[in-house]
């Protein structure tokens, strides 16, 4: 006999956010960051958000503080041959085993008037998608930048994905 | 010694100029501070603007699995 487990407190929670208005979710999609985020050390939940018509950002919405919201994107969506090389510590302090196991966020910084952005290459923020523990990872190798400048006319931009 | 597993090591000595260098089990990350200190100034200035518009229908949970995966390797 076949048996699945349910998780009956899996409830959806409503919030009217700051920023964004009403969001739904539920427990199951909370990110949780263990070593919070510099600059944030102390928040430890998190949900990932889109805004309607603006898909290619992920907003990391604080739940502890929900003023807080950080947006990122996937790197690869912009710089293709984005090859970050995860430290020890990270791999196995998030448990991850295969590329599959994990996804990949980059943090943007949109400078006010929307007119230049870039990405922080240097320190994705990696996320464990079967446990949802996340954390943001600096990177020892590759050179990367923390304040990459976005090109104005990038692949998926162009194509407003 | 720093604890039982870190190490301060005298890497080179100059005139008066003394090298450290960090030994420590790949489990601990080591990172000197001002990287640390910019990658906190990024995040709160990523944290501090506000999305360009507030939309009408709220914000959608994302499914970080169908995200694009990064280009598989040759």
């Amino acid at each position: 006999m076949t048996q699945t487990i349910v998780k009956a407190t899996d409830r959806e929670i409503t919030l009217d956010l700051p920023r964004f208005g009403t969001c739904t979710y539920r427990e199951s999609e909370v990110l949780t960051f263990p070593w919070g985020l510099p600059g944030f050390a102390s928040l430890r939940r998190f949900i990932a958000l889109n805004l309607a018509g603006q898909e290619r950002f992920v907003w990391l919405q604080s739940l502890d503080d929900p003023a807080v919201a950080l947006p990122t994107a996937d790197p690869w969506q912009i710089f293709e041959d984005y090859a970050p090389q995860l430290p020890p510590y990270a791999t196995s302090s998030l448990e991850l085993q295969r590329p599959e196991d994990f996804a990949t966020l980059c943090v943007v910084v949109v400078s006010p008037g929307a007119v230049e952005m870039t990405m922080n290459l240097l320190a994705p923020i990696v996320v464990n998608l079967r446990t949802r523990v996340a954390r943001q990872v600096t990177l020892e190798t590759g050179g990367y930048s923390v304040q990459e400048p976005i090109p104005r006319k990038a692949p998926a931009a162009a194509a407003g994905a | 010694m720093i604890g039982d597993d870190v190490r301060i090591v005298v890497v080179a000595v100059d005139r008066d100029t003394v090298k450290l260098g960090i030994e420590a089990p790949r489990t601990i990350p080591v990172h000197r501070s001002e990287v640390y200190e910019e990658i906190q100034r990024t995040n709160r200035a990523a944290a501090g603007e506000p999305p360009p518009a507030k939309p009408a229908e709220g914000a959608k949970v994302v499914d970080l699995g169908k995200g694009r995966k990064p280009p598989a390797k040759h």
